[in-house]
């Protein structure tokens, strides 16, 4: 899971392995706060799936790569 | 998870973020007034209810996450202190998590460039990045570590 310069970097560093997903940085900030803003609250709970495939959508990724188990 | 071992869990937590670094199982059991078995115990459960993650050749973390217990390529500083993030993912999970502002330094894992975000008010500085998550969701704890 990092962060990159443009597609080509992305492509080159795959060098031939198969893609995963790609999306803009903005996007990934969103997730992150979204994920993980309650992870050092006293009343702190796991998050259940459920919990976390809406945070996913919530933010736009959507598909069957974004679907946890 | 029960009560104990939530209460370990948010100890942990707070001891990773005042520290800058992993607590060891001693400074934890000192802190919560236990055993280190009881932690290392407690730790394991822990690890297998995926709340936090363990070293896989010793006891000792690897990942609370956002948290990295071990030198990554993402640095975050923030609140005058720094931390690694486990990925670029985690390391804006560490501002989220502490609700600050803070500064990212990695470098691109292709050319292997600098890259330096600012975050502010929960927003990178740098909109043109681009983050690639290479393993589906559905097997992102098959191998939390590689994910």
């Amino acid at each position: 899971m990092n962060l990159f310069r443009s597609e080509e970097h992305i492509e080159r560093w795959l060098a031939g392995r198969s893609p995963g997903a790609t999306i803009p940085v903005t996007t990934l900030s969103d997730l992150a706060h979204a994920w993980w803003s309650d992870r050092l609250a006293p009343d702190w709970r796991p998050h259940t799936r459920a919990q976390n495939q809406a945070i996913l959508d919530s933010v736009g990724l959507t598909g069957r790569f974004w679907q946890l188990p | 998870m029960d009560d104990r071992d939530l209460e370990l869990r948010n100890l942990t937590y707070h001891l990773f973020v005042e520290l800058g670094r992993a607590p060891s199982v001693t400074e934890v059991a000192q802190a919560a007034e236990r055993s280190p078995a009881e932690v290392e115990e407690g730790w394991r459960r822990l690890h297998e209810a995926h709340a936090l993650v363990l070293d896989a050749q010793t006891t000792e973390l690897r990942m609370a996450n956002p948290f990295s217990a071990v030198p990554t390529a993402y640095r975050v500083h923030a609140a005058g202190r720094s931390w690694y993030g486990n990925c670029a993912w985690d390391a804006f999970g560490i501002c989220a998590a502490l609700h600050v502002d803070g500064r990212i330094e990695s470098s691109c894992p292709d050319c292997g460039e600098p890259i330096a975000v600012d975050v502010r008010d929960e927003r990178p500085n740098d909109t043109s990045l681009l983050f690639h998550c290479l393993v589906p969701a559905a097997h992102w704890w098959d191998d939390i570590v590689f994910t």
